[in-house]
Parts: structure tokens; C-alpha cells; sequence
């Protein structure tokens, strides 16, 4: 490459990553890239309330238990058995309940305007934690009904809602329409602007430009949402004690997953912005492309295997480093929506996004090429 | 018309702007059709009402729109090639919006960074310039803040901003005042005496008339004429050229020069100080009338001035074209 073209390119990245970033009608993107933080910051609040919480109950107890104490509770156990065990409750709820009476086959039925026969049964509802897990004993009539043990801390559960949360709202919402927002522009909004020719009056070649724009838009993108992703990680660990932090973080693979997560959203930028470049200088209107690229991504699990590589969510899907499972009861349609069915291997995802990329930049070049200025009848 | 601005067809030349068959349509609208045109340097000026097609011929000389057909070449350089073709040319557009949040200064600084210059040399190129359009205390202003004629001036700097050989400018005049309409044109005027080029799109044919070694005229995307204008005027032959000769006794010699077989009409002046008279063959009369000057002190006839009387663009598009929107 040329001295010069790098030079021109640096200056075209300049002035678009002012007009990128301070531009009003890209205040949305800012909105749309902080949601997931606030998502996860309002999680931090919810969690660190029942942290608190459960902590209190720990406290409050006759003894100090152990996840071991807790478990020892079983179905069917009296009142004093349970006391016996774990103590009495520091938090307990008494309530009552008439239930009806079971009619034996055969037995007197009431008539139509007589209430049904009821009994009352004494409820007790017991709450005992060991600070990490709570367990909700359900008594009734003296006799343990249910018992519940909930971790205040699921490692595992929490990896999977971040993993959900990157993958259907951040990646296909978020970025998506982020890129949208910031390549399309690259362009159509200076056409529309009617400020385009202040480039197409330089000495810089087409391409070149379009270099330059695609880089502004990477690099603005990438800043925007990988500061977003960062943030978003930060937030997802805060909210674990530091002994299961650092359990996380180093033994199970946490720093592994986030650097992946970033690395994933550094090629979405890439494989989305190069798709909304050509389709930006392509289209007049950005709301038919945006929505057919959406559409083409969204059935990307049921389509044949040849047209499926021609997709961004394809290989981004396959570099998530959480496997999202389905959920038993939902449909195979829609399970196949969650889980990758056909996953390829991780340098094939990375090589083939760029490909991708660089399919629709050759498009863009050709068009760039292409464009005239001829505002008055856009 | 004129054969100094007509294209040899498929001769490649480096010291001209060559139009080769060119048209071009915007769908099923006629933008121009079938150019031919080899501009040489100096300022040559584009004339015609509005929908002509002069923006259409500057976007396509710049490269801003292709041609449906045909072949441009500025003095030598492809216009499909902004790389090498805005290296040697400047151009001013009537388009009346910049990047936003800019300055003046960023303005003319971004654009020749984007020509590949560095942070220095663009510096001083683009003060310069400022100065050179007299916008120096306005530069560090937002373009969006400028006057009319602020903006006009940054548009012209910019297309200056670089010293281009061939400078292309939409209507550069609009919305400056008479003082700065003055040193735009001195301006114009010395950049085409370096032996640059200038094309200048204008509706006000005085001004036209004044600064323009050439004019191309154009009426729904033809070009009906171009040349120097005293030549595509002597080429309008339904029209007689108009001579208005400044002289004592106007009635004698009024008598003498309708002698001339080719003089059709001669009107005495209202002050008695002159005539103006319509002849098919202005040479002729101008060696009739030189023979008569000689002769003239004999008959007590003092010639003081001799002049074309519609040998200016107002009255070449006139002919051509119709008074339409024509402006003086």
C-alpha cells in the first residue's frame, strides 16, 4: 500500500470518528450499547439485596450451619426434627389454609347449594441459610411438605444468562443495529446530507476512501461495544463474592470467556459493517436491507449448509465460548434457534467471517466506484 | 461554430479539456447530449438558463457524474481516475453544504489532508488560501455560522486550496458582494494568466462578458456555440452585426456608408453625436469606414470612436438562445 493512501485513510478515519461519535442521530446507538451494562448493573443491585439478605438469616440463626446442615432436611421430618437439626428459624411464616376435604368414591357429595367441605391446615414457612444458600422448608401441619435450597451465587446458571444476554440481545440487537447505525451512514448520510462531494472532490481514490470510512466505522463501533462488553463483564463478576470471583475469573475460565466475548464483538463489527456498508451505499431506503439482513440472520439455523456461510451469526454462533441449552419443554423449531446445531471450529468461524467481510467490501469497492453525486434526485 | 473548441475526434490532448460525443441522461431526462468541446486555457465561461446543463458539463468534467456516453479527458486525465484527475483540478460546486461541526479552517485543512499532505504543509497551504479569499478572521468560525458569501469564498478556497492547473467553478459569483465579486475576478483573471484553465458557470452575462477569453453556450443540454464570443457572434448570420460610430455630422456620414452595399440600416443617435447601423459584412464596412475616416476631414466628418454594438455575450445569447432569464 501507498504511503499517501495510508496517510488519506487516517484522514478520512479522523474526520468521520468526529462525525461518528458526536453525531445526534447516533445518540440511539449509545442507548442501545449501554442497556446490557444497566441490565447486568440492575442485576449487581437485585443480587447484592439478597446477598444482604441471605447473610441477615446466616446471622440471625441459633447455630451456624453448613450447606451439609441443609441438605440433611428431608420431606416428611417433623417440626422438632427439623429444629433439632438446623435450629430454630430466624425467619418463619405462619399462615392457614382450608383445604378440601377428599371425598371418598362412594361417600356423601354436598348438594349444589351447600359450600364444600374444607379443613384448616397450619402452615409454617422456614427460612435458614448458611450464607451462601438459602433453604425455604415448607411445614404443614407439622410435617415438612417442601424443601427448596436455592445458591444465592449460581456460577453456572449466571454464565449462562450472560452467555443468553450476549448472544440474543447484545449480538443480533445491539450490535446489529449499532453497525446499522454507523456504516450505513458512512455514506447514505452524507448523500442525504448532500456533503458527500467534499470527498469526492479530493485527489484520494475511491477505495481508498471507502478504506478509510469502513475503518472509522470499525473503529468507532468497536469502541462503543467492546467499552460496552467490557463494562458488562465487570458488572456480571462484581456481583460474586470474592472467593467464588476469583474461582471463576482463574479456575473456570472467566478471563478466558470474556476475552472471547470481546473477541466476538470485534468481528461482528466487522462482519455486520461490512454487510451495512455495501447495503448502505447500495439502498436509498436503510429499512429494507436492515430488515432483509435481519430476516437472513435470524433463519440461519434453517437454512442448507452451503447458504448458511454466507451469514455473520453463523460463525459468531459457533465462537461463543457457552453453549445456551434449550429449555425441555420448547419446541425443536425453536430450540434450534438457541442451540448451534452445526457449530464450526473456531479458526474456521474467524476466517470465515472475514471472508465474509471482505466479500462485502469487494461489493462496496465496486460501488464506491460506481456512486455519483446526483443529490437533486435522490 | 468556432473550430478552435471543437474535438478532433480520438486525439488524445494533454493541454485541453476534451468532451468527445458526450451525453448524458439521468434516466429518461436529458442532463446534455452529444458534447463536443476541446477547451483550452484561459477563462471560458459557461452560459445558459437554468436546466441547460452547465452543472451536468462541470459534475462530468469533474468526475462527480459519468457520462451515459462518451469520452472526457482533462488535459490528458481520465475523470473516472479522482486520484490523479483533482491533483491538477480544483472545483467549486453549488453545493451549499459542508461536513458538519467544521470550521473554515478545518475545512481547508481536512481537505488537503485528505490529499495526502502533511500536518504542516497543509497548515500553511490552507492559510494561505484563507488569506488568498480574504477569510482570515473568519476561519476559526463554524462554517455553519457563515454568510452566504462566507460560504461561497471557503467553497472557492477550497477548490484554490491546492493550486490546480484547472479550476472549475458553478456560479462562483452568487452571493458576493460588488467589492468581493471584483477581487474574485481579478482573481480569476490572474490565475488564467498563468496559463491555467477556468471554467466558470454564470447567468450574469455582463460579468460573463467581462471576464471570458471563451464562452460555451448551452440550451437544453446542446451546446449551440462556442468560441471567443466576437467570433460566434461574426458566425450569426441572420443577425447583422450592430457598429455604433461616435462622430460629428452623423447625418453626412450616414449618407456615405449607406453607399455600401452591405450596410442594411443606420439610425441617427438621439444626442446627434453618432449613428449605429446594421451591416452583413462587418470587414468590409470597417475598410469602407477607414477609407472614409481617411477621406473625412475633407466633408468636416470627425470619427472619435468605432465599436460593436452587439458583438458581447448578452447579445450572442440573445440570438441563440432567447432573452430568457438572461441577466445583466
Amino acid at each position: 500500500m501507498k504511503r499517501v493512501w495510508w496517510e488519506q485513510i487516517k484522514a478520512v478515519v479522523r474526520l468521520e470518528m468526529r462525525k461518528t461519535f458526536f453525531a445526534r442521530r447516533g445518540l440511539w446507538i449509545y442507548v442501545v450499547a449501554a442497556l446490557p451494562v444497566l441490565i447486568f448493573v440492575a442485576y449487581i443491585v437485585a443480587s447484592s439485596e439478597r446477598q444482604h439478605l441471605t447473610s441477615n438469616v446466616a446471622r440471625q440463626g441459633e447455630k451456624p450451619l453448613t450447606y451439609q446442615d441443609l441438605l440433611a432436611v428431608k420431606p416428611g421430618m417433623t417440626t422438632p426434627e427439623v429444629i433439632a437439626i438446623l435450629g430454630k428459624p430466624p425467619t418463619n411464616f405462619r399462615w392457614t389454609e382450608d383445604r378440601p376435604v377428599e371425598t371418598q368414591p362412594g361417600g356423601a357429595q354436598p348438594g349444589e347449594d351447600q359450600p364444600a367441605a374444607t379443613t384448616p391446615v397450619q402452615h409454617e414457612d422456614y427460612h435458614y441459610s448458611d450464607g451462601q444458600n438459602d433453604l425455604f422448608v415448607g411445614l404443614a401441619n407439622g410435617k415438612v411438605e417442601s424443601v427448596n435450597i436455592e445458591a444465592v451465587e449460581n456460577v453456572g446458571q449466571d454464565t449462562i444468562m450472560f452467555a443468553a444476554t450476549f448472544q440474543f440481545f447484545f449480538l443480533r440487537l445491539a450490535v446489529f443495529f449499532g453497525c446499522l447505525g454507523i456504516f450505513m451512514n458512512l455514506f447514505r448520510g452524507e448523500v442525504l446530507d448532500r456533503s458527500l462531494h467534499f470527498y469526492f472532490l479530493a485527489p484520494i481514490r475511491r477505495e481508498v476512501l471507502m478504506a478509510g470510512k469502513f475503518l472509522a466505522g470499525f473503529l468507532a463501533t468497536c469502541t462503543i461495544f467492546v467499552t460496552s462488553e467490557v463494562l458488562q463483564t465487570i458488572a456480571f463478576v462484581w456481583h460474586f463474592p470474592p472467593g467464588a470471583r476469583d474461582v471463576y475469573l482463574y479456575h473456570n475460565h472467566g478471563l478466558e470467556h470474556a476475552a472471547i466475548y470481546v473477541g466476538v464483538t470485534v468481528l461482528a463489527c466487522v462482519g455486520y459493517g461490512a454487510f451495512f456498508l455495501v447495503a448502505g451505499m447500495m439502498f436509498r431506503n436503510p429499512i429494507l436491507p436492515a430488515a432483509a439482513i435481519l430476516i437472513w440472520e435470524a433463519i440461519n439455523p434453517f437454512l442448507p449448509g452451503v447458504l448458511k456461510q454466507f451469514s455473520v451469526i453463523y460463525y459468531l454462533k459457533s465462537l461463543c465460548p457457552v453453549n445456551i441449552p434449550s429449555p425441555p419443554a420448547m419446541p425443536p423449531v425453536l430450540a434450534l434457534l438457541v442451540s448451534n446445531s452445526d457449530p464450526v471450529s473456531a479458526p474456521v468461524a474467524v476466517l470465515g467471517i472475514l471472508i465474509v467481510a471482505l466479500i462485502a467490501l469487494y461489493a462496496s469497492s465496486i460501488q464506491v466506484r460506481r456512486m455519483e453525486i446526483n443529490y437533486t434526485t435522490e | 461554430m468556432s473550430d478552435s473548441m471543437k474535438a478532433p475526434m480520438s486525439l488524445p490532448m494533454n493541454d485541453r479539456i476534451v468532451f468527445e460525443d458526450v451525453s448524458k441522461f439521468y434516466g429518461e431526462i436529458l442532463g446534455v447530449n452529444r458534447v463536443n468541446l476541446s477547451i483550452p486555457p484561459g477563462i471560458t465561461s459557461l452560459v445558459g438558463p437554468n436546466g441547460s446543463g452547465k452543472t451536468t458539463l462541470m459534475n462530468l468534467m469533474t468526475g462527480l457524474v459519468k457520462p451515459t456516453r462518451g469520452r472526457i479527458q482533462v488535459l490528458g486525465y481520465p475523470t473516472n481516475d479522482p486520484e490523479q484527475l483533482f491533483k491538477i483540478l480544483g472545483y467549486s460546486t453549488q453545493f451549499d453544504a459542508f461536513p458538519k461541526g467544521l470550521t473554515g479552517y478545518q475545512f481547508i485543512y481536512s481537505y488537503l489532508r485528505l490529499s495526502g499532505r502533511d500536518a504542516q504543509g497543509a497548515e500553511q497551504l490552507a492559510w494561505r488560501v484563507i488569506e488568498r479569499v480574504n477569510l482570515v478572521d473568519a476561519a476559526k468560525r463554524n462554517i455553519a455560522g457563515y454568510s452566504k458569501g462566507m460560504r461561497q469564498r471557503i467553497r472557492l478556497a477550497q477548490a484554490l486550496a491546492h493550486d490546480p492547473k484547472v479550476l472549475v467553478l458553478d456560479e462562483p459569483l452568487n452571493g458576493l458582494d460588488p467589492l468581493a465579486r471584483s477581487e474574485m475576478i481579478a482573481l480569476f483573471r490572474a490565475t488564467a494568466a498563468q496559463g491555467c484553465y477556468v471554467i466558470i458557470s454564470s447567468h450574469i452575462l455582463h460579468e460573463v462578458d467581462v471576464i471570458s477569453d471563451q464562452v460555451i453556450l448551452l440550451s437544453n443540454g446542446y451546446v449551440v456555440a462556442e468560441g471567443q464570443i466576437s467570433t460566434v457572434r461574426g458566425e450569426i448570420q441572420e443577425h447583422p452585426t450592430q457598429i455604433l460610430i461616435r462622430c460629428t455630422r452623423p447625418r453626412e456620414l450616414a449618407a456615405k456608408v449607406l453607399e455600401d452595399e452591405h450596410t442594411i440600416e443606420v439610425s441617427i443617435h438621439k444626442d446627434e453625436g453618432g449613428l449605429l447601423l446594421k451591416t452583413r459584412d462587418a470587414d468590409g464596412f470597417y475598410l469602407t469606414l477607414n477609407q472614409l475616416a481617411l477621406n473625412g476631414n475633407g466633408n468636416g466628418i470627425d470619427i472619435e470612436s468605432i465599436a460593436p454594438a452587439d458583438d458581447d455575450v448578452l447579445s450572442v445569447y440573445e440570438y441563440l438562445i432567447g432573452n430568457e432569464e438572461a441577466v445583466r
